[in-house]
């Protein structure tokens, strides 16, 4: 086995007195040194405290919100050949598992308490890691992977995630994966997300993310093939306008509120707050702990307990091997590839 | 299908199945699905694996002219996705490595020091 040295590992479980959590005392400062030796593989702790732990306490209230398919994922699962062999990595509750009767399906997510609930509904699943997928090199005939990316906080992690899913598919398989769009159509919805200070995201997740730091990173790579497609998905951001040829006239309010004056266009890393209400939060002493944590805080006047989930939003930018289809739908980039070889 | 995922590990196939409790369920027949897997699956390693779980019904040695017979058909199908490992393991053939299975679900999640 791998000789890393175990004491890269910090349990941040620190209690904060007065309930308010205060990222600056949990996280050491020596995690940026660890980051660059620690690898891609191993979670970085944003990753744990903000998105598995969060998931995990959630569980429940989140599966009975995601209930609605999309089309365009339903579309892709209901051409795939007869007989065909499908892996979700990051299934959620499960949405999508089962949704092709003539597919046979095999999920996986990290949380446990999600996975429970897709087992529940028979389904074939697996706790696991969309970094570092259990399955055997060329199984599958696709891989889906739904909204999961944004949630790995690094490009190199991402990278991974990607190779993972192109690994486990056949020669010719196909790979459909979204994540949520920098480019929200309900620009609404950026105001009740909490940038992160790009002080933590130094410190959690070190300069490997360039995106963070260049605006010019913003234009879309295009594809050439695909030119037609391309016109209507070039983005230009030049100083505080956003113009996306195609999306409605709701964005034509580019008056977005600025935190701490911070330019919402740069901006990639957020907090996505999740309203748990209270009493869905008997989860299983999660809240709790999550509480005790820091993690969440009460919000008396919304009666629900907040937790944070950590949402990295993505510019589209792929790595891929054949791009057969690409396109944006409802704030969310997705993306079909075929393995060549 | 799963492979143990360690670092390092140049052969994590198969793994094997530590049996403590064995389910069977009903699932629905798909001759393409099982024709599919079939091409995908290596025989030896499920016929062990069908056993761990006490269903020694398949034959030693198969070949794709057989999936066109009924009763060859159900055992493959009863083997593949019939047969639940409710509580036990899955073992890295390299490492050791216990993998454990609860309540069906098997936790494939490595440890800090495993990636």
């Amino acid at each position: 086995m791998n000789g890393v040295n175990t004491d890269a590992s910090f349990d941040v479980r620190t209690p904060v007195s007065d309930g308010e959590y205060d990222i600056q005392q949990s996280v050491p400062l020596s995690l940026d040194k660890r980051s660059s030796s620690s690898t891609v593989q191993s979670t970085p702790e944003i990753e744990k405290k903000y998105v598995h732990r969060v998931y995990d306490a959630i569980a429940p209230h989140f599966s009975s919100t995601r209930f609605a398919k999309w089309p365009k994922v339903a579309t892709f699962l209901n051409t795939l050949p007869l007989g065909s062999l499908v892996l979700d990595a990051g299934c959620g509750n499960g949405k999508y598992l089962g949704l092709n009767p003539n597919s046979f399906f095999l999920g996986c997510d990290i949380s446990g308490p999600l996975v429970k609930i897709c087992a529940d509904r028979d389904h074939e699943v697996v706790i696991a890691d969309t970094v570092n997928l259990p399955y055997r090199t060329g199984y599958g005939d696709a891989a889906i992977s739904i909204a999961v990316l944004h949630h790995l906080s690094t490009e190199d992690r991402r990278k991974k995630a990607i190779n993972e899913l192109v690994r486990v598919v056949k020669k010719g398989g196909l790979v459909l994966i979204t994540v949520w769009a920098v480019e929200q159509e309900d620009r609404s919805l950026l105001n009740k997300w909490t940038p992160l200070n790009p002080k933590y995201v130094d410190e959690w997740i070190g300069p490997s993310s360039p995106r963070m730091r260049s605006p010019s990173s913003f234009t879309m790579q295009s594809i050439p093939e695909m030119e037609e497609n391309v016109l209507r998905e070039r983005v230009h951001v030049s100083g505080k306008t956003l113009e996306p040829a195609y999306l409605t006239s709701q964005e034509k309010d580019h008056s977005v509120a600025f935190e701490n004056g911070m330019d919402v266009e740069n901006q990639q890393e957020y907090f996505v707050p999740w309203h748990l209400p209270y009493h869905r939060a008997e989860v299983g002493g999660a809240s709790s702990c999550a509480l005790a944590n820091g993690l969440a805080k009460k919000d008396d006047k919304k009666g629900a307990v907040v937790y944070n989930r950590y949402y990295h939003v993505l510019v589209s930018g792929t790595e891929s091997v054949v791009v057969v289809d690409r396109f944006f739908d409802k704030s969310n980039w997705c993306i079909i590839l075929e393995k060549t070889c | 299908m799963l492979s143990s995922n360690i670092k390092g590990v140049t052969s994590g196939f198969p793994l094997r199945i530590e049996a403590e409790k064995v389910v069977e369920k009903q699932v629905e027949l798909n001759a393409a699905f099982l024709k599919n897997m079939f091409t995908k699956i290596e025989w030896k390693p499920f016929v062990d694996a069908s056993q761990a779980m006490g269903y020694a019904e398949l034959p030693d040695e198969a070949e794709p002219s057989m999936l066109k017979f009924d009763e060859f058909l159900q055992k493959f199908h009863h083997a593949l996705l019939e047969l639940h490992l409710e509580e036990g393991a899955l073992v890295c053939p390299e490492t050791g490595r216990r993998f454990p299975v609860n309540k069906g679900i098997p936790n494939m999640l490595l440890h800090e020091d495993e990636v």
